[in-house]
């Protein structure tokens, strides 16, 4: 390790290594750590990108976070507000947080509510592009009732206030530091959103957009006794099978983040003994997407909208069953996912406590099933064996986004339900494109000109309101809303949209929970989304790094602070 | 041309240079270009001897050969009473200021990145010891010896004529006080209104500087003109060698008389029917024919030119030919017109 | 010389300014979006806010102004401001040219890559040179000896063989077969942040060079050494080298100021036309072992649609080429006495 650390060219001192002691602000010398996408920018409300986030999650921090089992942590605060503990209003409309007294920032100043005030100004100023606006939405008000007291008001009843300030993508910045760069002014403010001053275990000493940021130790960090290193290094560019290996063979690094490479590779290069392949679940899931318009290019303009009329086939749930029942989900998340992938039948599958059980039976893959239901609907195979009824031929249009795995996933797919008689025609369309969101493309995952689609969703954070509300009937995306709408299969259930209203109004987790459960379980059995993989965060660290604790609800580099050598 | 013989300054002897042929994916030797095929004649001091021949015949290989420009395959060349035929390239560079040639391309044989005076100079630089000055004195010495302006020591060729071009050509070939120049058809690429200057200019400097020429050309007058013996070349070899006059007057060879009968008569009265047109193509230098070399084209053919390759021997004094003709045992076998002209020819 | 080299830069600039234009509509027509590649939990509704503060909602020739006097004006009158640490009118609100991805001046990114560029690519081109003309010179010397095989052969391997597949050879080789204590293993991770300070740090700076600089020197030699045997076989049977050896000249004279000097003139122009790709950075190459140079900067514009960075670096490519290219001319018309503009 010292040599390693020599030649890598740390700026410590080499003989710190060797020194145990656990309790001493950077004594275990240099970290590195490697995230193939470069960080462009360290202030969060400017890069929405999670290269860009994570990368200041470890100088700035909300008032809390989550930990890897998705559970809500005080950080800079000392209790979550809760209705219980008098922190939110009966009405749900308020929400008070208390800091903790003595928190400096990394200039030596105090960290007080008027920062707090400040940072939700900021992103909510109109002109300032704010990338997390989202997280304030709905914030009618934040004041500061004293230094350490900080009250948001919001402008209706808020069952789950715990967006703003609360996780990676909304920290707290400095007023004093930004005081200059509010709304249109926010861009040209380079020396801030390259090297914020933040209250977290590090501070910028050196950043190089798109390249590498360099921290050390805040001197100022309320625990005396971290972080462990002295300093470290957050390098970026490559590719994630370079990030890997360089983690796991090499060993130059200490830590790589998002390795998405072939499984069987990532398996391979951590037989080579020098590093840990570790994973964690959040809510990413790779799903169909079924088209319940008809997308018919004759139709035009109303191509795939609600009023082009429904689709000839795909509105027939016994279709969209036995679609999902030819699919074996376990081997397309081996083939394609490997360790971080496992096969799910639901949407909404974590945080645990909203992971619903009753679509389970999906997991199994049951073609002769499939075939009977389809028989017994009376889709019969014609000449070339393809099902057809009433001269409605089953042939199905499938895209999805330029990707190995996602092109051999459309493969596997292909094939099984050729099983059943149901003829794919396969297209992949380019990710820039395809997630592009351009108007004039025709090709964007949100214009659906196909049956099907393939693509993977998540939410941040634990709290699956806004991710549920994606599927409610204003959330379809048409003409007259550019195609801005998350709800692909264009599912409008007034029974769904009631939940989603009434969720929208429950405050108890437990009630939420049952209310997500049975949202997801309606999607389900509607066969609007097929379910395929639970997708997992798959990153790795050097066998000489302690303290790791994967955490797909919110920065990987979390708990940075509590991070050690092993020797 | 009894007695008194002049000095030989160079004596070549069988000389033979073949050029290997390369072909098939491995690049195998198939053969050779036969391009000079035993060449043997000597060049008496302060004469001058005219090469001619058609293109192609192995002209200019020959002066090259004799300069050792290529490694020769076969055969001795004596410069000067020094044997060089199998001398070493570095050996021979030392040797390099007796001899010189005189190119029959100016443009292409000067360096066009070099000036003139950089191009005369240099030989003075690698093979004398003169200083930066004198060297610069020489090389004008040299330009005006041949009639260029010294204000143009500076300029690059492509900036010259012609014909001043191959003045550079002679001074450079000059600049080391050579005693034998080869000139490879020094005048072919020139203006017929240039052409004459620089033959003048060439003979003057023979006489100035007592200089030795071999003169390559194809143009039967110019060689006439300024040639004091003159050699024809058929294919790779020499079939005959006279004296200017003789040659002229009364060519041995029957390819030398059909050359001559060849080159244009400026006096619309003299008769041409005895001109002698030669049918066919030269055989090719890799595939010669078996034989006399000429035996294919040949008007005045026999049976034993096609088994055997004449002698190149002394028919008159000072007289060489290559031909069955003049071999004693050859001529009770052909009677065809032509041979009894020739027989005539032999006895006035 | 003087009066064709302000007239060809006279003709630059309409070029010039035409080709931005063009670079722009390009860009603008590609079906990119800055916050394509952003989290898919940022509703479309932000999505759209964050287009307008980047101001894509204003028609686009009013952008293409915006970007002119940006680039033409205000960089370089910024230029003048830090050279001389003066303040022009206007400096304290002057626009600069602003990336979308990391809000910060282009140019200063630029500024920022050149040093590993330079370093890296600079310096594998030069070896690449080094190593190609005697290898060029010898094989056509020595035509169709064992030499000039193998050199033919290394060349069909440097040219056909992509940089991506050498690099990550090279890496597991040097960087994962062999152990990291000893003396032959190498990083295959560029630092850039290293600074060379002292012999140990100079000899580091070295080492993370060696492998990006032998895999970019592979490529350069195999291009440039074809050429150069080409170029000194075409001389290798000029008259004039005959000449040469007429006059006694020595074989290494003769091959070294005569025929190598010919030989050079196109092969100079060829090198000098390649400079603009050493500025343009190594794409692949860069990737490959993180150099982080101006490559790099550049696929990543392309790849967050960071329109106005790919915009004013294409440009600057675009000037470069431009420039070479002239002086590409100019340096024929020094090398080589017959040809004169005028």
């Amino acid at each position: 390790m010292k040599l390693k650390t020599a030649l890598l060219g740390a700026a410590t001192a080499v003989a710190l290594s060797g020194v145990t002691a656990q309790a001493e602000r950077g004594a275990d010398g240099h970290l590195n750590i490697i995230y193939w996408q470069a960080a462009s920018i360290l202030n969060p409300f400017l890069s929405g990108g999670t290269k860009d986030t994570e990368a200041s999650s470890m100088v700035i921090e909300p008032l809390a976070r989550y930990d890897e089992q998705g559970n809500m942590l005080p950080w800079l605060v000392d209790e979550i507000p809760t209705v219980a503990n008098g922190g939110i209003s009966e009405d749900l409309t308020t929400i008070t947080w208390k800091l903790t007294p003595g928190i400096k920032w990394s200039d030596g100043s105090d960290f007080t509510a008027a920062d707090v005030v400040f940072t939700g100004e900021y992103c909510m100023h109109p002109e300032g592009g704010c990338q997390q606006e989202s997280k304030f939405a709905g914030v009618k008000n934040v004041e500061a009732l004293d230094d350490l007291t900080v009250k948001i008001t919001f402008d209706g009843p808020k069952p789950f206030p715990y967006a703003p300030f609360v996780g990676v993508e909304s920290p707290i910045i400095q007023a004093a530091q930004f005081a200059n760069c509010l709304g249109a002014d926010a861009p040209n403010c380079t020396e801030a959103n390259f090297g914020p001053h933040g209250t977290g275990p590090f501070r910028v000493t050196e950043f190089k957009a798109n390249d590498v940021i360099s921290y050390e130790a805040n001197p100022h960090y309320r625990d005396p006794a971290k972080p462990a290193f002295a300093t470290a290094t957050f390098k970026g560019g490559g590719d994630a099978a370079a990030a890997a290996r360089s983690v796991l063979e090499t060993g130059e690094f200490d830590y790589a983040w998002n390795l998405q490479i072939d499984p069987t590779i990532l398996t391979q290069m951590a037989g080579a003994g020098k590093g840990t392949v570790v994973s964690s679940f959040g809510t990413s899931v790779e799903r169909l997407m079924v088209n319940l318009s008809n997308p018919d290019a004759a139709l035009g303009d109303k191509r795939s909208t609600l009023e082009g009329g429904p689709h000839p086939f795909l509105t027939d749930p016994i279709v969209r069953t036995a679609l999902s029942k030819a699919i074996d989900r376990a081997l397309v998340s081996e083939v394609g996912y490997g360790a971080a992938g496992k096969p799910t039948c639901n949407v909404l599958p974590a945080p645990a406590i909203y992971a619903s059980t009753a679509n389970d039976a999906c997991l199994g893959q049951d073609i002769a099933g499939a075939n009977a239901m389809l028989e017994g609907a009376g889709w019969v195979k014609g000449a070339d064996g393809i099902r057809a009824k009433d001269g409605v031929r089953l042939s199905i249009l499938y895209q999805t986004s330029t990707n190995a795995v996602r092109q051999d996933t459309q493969a596997l797919l292909k094939q099984w339900w050729s099983e059943i008689g149901v003829e794919t025609e396969l297209k992949n369309v380019d990710a820039g494109v395809f997630f592009g969101g351009d108007q004039s493309s025709p090709d964007t995952y949100q214009k659906l000109f196909a049956d099907i689609e393939m693509y993977t969703n998540n939410f941040a954070g634990t709290d699956p309101e806004a991710y549920m509300g994606n599927w409610v009937c204003d959330e379809i995306p048409m003409p007259s809303n550019n195609w801005l709408g998350s709800n692909m299969p264009r599912y409008c259930d007034p029974a769904y949209d009631a939940l989603a209203a009434k969720m929208g109004q429950t405050s108890a987790l437990e009630e939420r929970a049952e209310l997500a459960k049975a949202m997801n379980d309606m999607l389900m059995q509607a066969g609007a989304m097929i379910p395929l993989v639970h997708r997992g965060d798959v990153s790795a660290h050097s066998n000489t790094l302690n303290g790791v604790k994967m955490n797909s609800w919110d920065s990987e580099l979390w708990n940075v602070a509590d991070w050690t050598r092993a020797d | 041309m009894l007695d008194a013989t002049p000095r030989k300054l160079v004596e070549v002897r069988d000389l033979k240079m073949h050029f290997p042929i390369y072909a098939g994916i491995l690049r195998k030797r198939v053969g050779e270009v036969k391009a000079v095929d035993g060449v043997s004649f000597d060049i008496f001091a302060g004469e001058t001897l005219g090469l001619v021949g058609e293109s192609g015949c192995g002209k200019s290989t020959c002066g090259r050969a004799i300069l050792r420009l290529y490694d020769i395959t076969d055969g001795s060349v004596k410069i000067d009473g020094a044997e060089i035929g199998d001398t070493p390239q570095g050996g021979l560079r030392k040797m390099r200021p007796t001899m010189q040639m005189v190119f029959q391309d100016p443009q292409a044989s000067l360096n066009p990145r070099m000036t003139v005076e950089a191009i005369i100079g240099e030989p003075l630089m690698e093979h004398t010891d003169l200083s930066r000055d004198k060297r610069r004195d020489r090389v004008h010495e040299l330009m005006d010896a041949v009639g260029l302006n010294r204000t143009f020591s500076n300029r690059y060729p492509h900036e010259f004529s012609g014909g001043q071009r191959q003045r550079i050509g002679i001074a450079r070939a000059l600049a080391l006080n050579p005693k034998f120049i080869v000139c490879d058809e020094p005048i072919a690429a020139l203006d017929v209104s240039i052409q004459a200057q620089v033959v003048n200019l060439l003979e003057d400097l023979q006489e100035k500087f007592d200089l030795t020429y071999l003169f390559i050309s194809h143009d039967l007058s110019m060689v006439r003109h300024i040639a004091d013996r003159v050699a024809v070349m058929y294919l790779g070899k020499v079939v005959e060698l006279s004296p200017r006059e003789a040659l002229y007057a009364e060519p041995l060879h029957p390819y030398t008389k059909a050359l001559l009968s060849a080159v244009p008569e400026p006096d619309p009265d003299m008769t041409t029917e005895d001109r002698v047109i030669l049918q066919g193509d030269v055989p090719s230098p890799s595939n010669p024919p078996q034989g006399c070399n000429f035996c294919t084209r040949c008007p005045a053919v026999m049976d034993i030119c096609h088994r055997e390759d004449p002698e190149f021997r002394e028919v008159q004094p000072g007289r060489f030919v290559a031909c069955h003709h003049y071999n004693q045992t050859a001529g009770d076998t052909a009677a065809s017109e032509d041979n009894k002209s020739i027989q005539q020819g032999e006895t006035t | 010389m003087l009066n064709y080299t302000i007239r060809r830069l006279m003709f630059t600039i309409p070029v010039l300014l035409f080709i931005s234009f063009i670079i722009f509509l390009l860009l603008d027509l590609a079906p990119n979006d800055p916050t394509g590649n952003l989290p898919m939990t940022i509703p479309p509704e932000v999505r759209e806010k964050i287009r307008e503060s980047l101001g894509l909602g204003q028609p686009i020739h009013v952008r293409y102004f915006k970007w002119c006097v940006q680039f033409f004006v205000n960089e370089p009158l910024n230029i003048i401001d830090q050279m001389f640490g003066t303040c022009t009118w206007g400096c304290e609100d002057r626009l600069r040219v602003q990336s979308w991805a990391t809000r910060s001046p282009v140019v200063d990114l630029i500024v920022e890559r050149m040093p590993q560029t330079l370093w890296v690519v600079g310096m594998s081109y030069v070896v690449g040179i080094l190593i190609a003309i005697p290898i060029g010179v010898i094989s056509a010397y020595r035509q169709y000896s064992w030499f000039d095989q193998a050199g033919t052969f290394v060349s069909m391997v440097g040219f056909s063989v992509p940089t991506f597949f050498t690099g990550v050879l090279m890496i597991v080789i040097f960087s994962v077969m062999i152990p990291t204590d000893s003396w032959f293993w190498f990083p295959s991770i560029y630092d850039t942040t290293h600074k060379v300070t002292d012999l140990a740090s100079f000899g580091f700076q070295i080492r993370q060079m060696a492998m990006p600089v032998f895999v970019l020197a592979l490529y350069n030699a195999a291009q440039i050494s074809r050429f150069m045997r080409a170029s000194m076989l075409d001389n290798l049977n000029q008259d004039y080298v005959r000449t040469a050896r007429a006059k006694g000249m020595r074989e290494r004279v003769v091959l070294l100021v005569h025929v190598l000097r010919n030989s050079l003139i196109p092969v100079v122009t060829v090198i000098a036309l390649g400079v603009p790709q050493v500025f343009g950075g190594a794409i692949i190459t860069e990737q490959v072992f993180k150099v982080n140079g101006l490559g790099q900067l550049l696929i990543i514009g392309i790849q967050g649609a960071d329109i106005p960075l790919v915009q004013t670096l294409t440009f600057i490519f675009a000037v470069l080429i431009v420039l070479f290219n002239l002086i590409a001319d100019i340096l024929y018309g020094i090398l080589d006495p017959r040809i004169r503009y005028d």
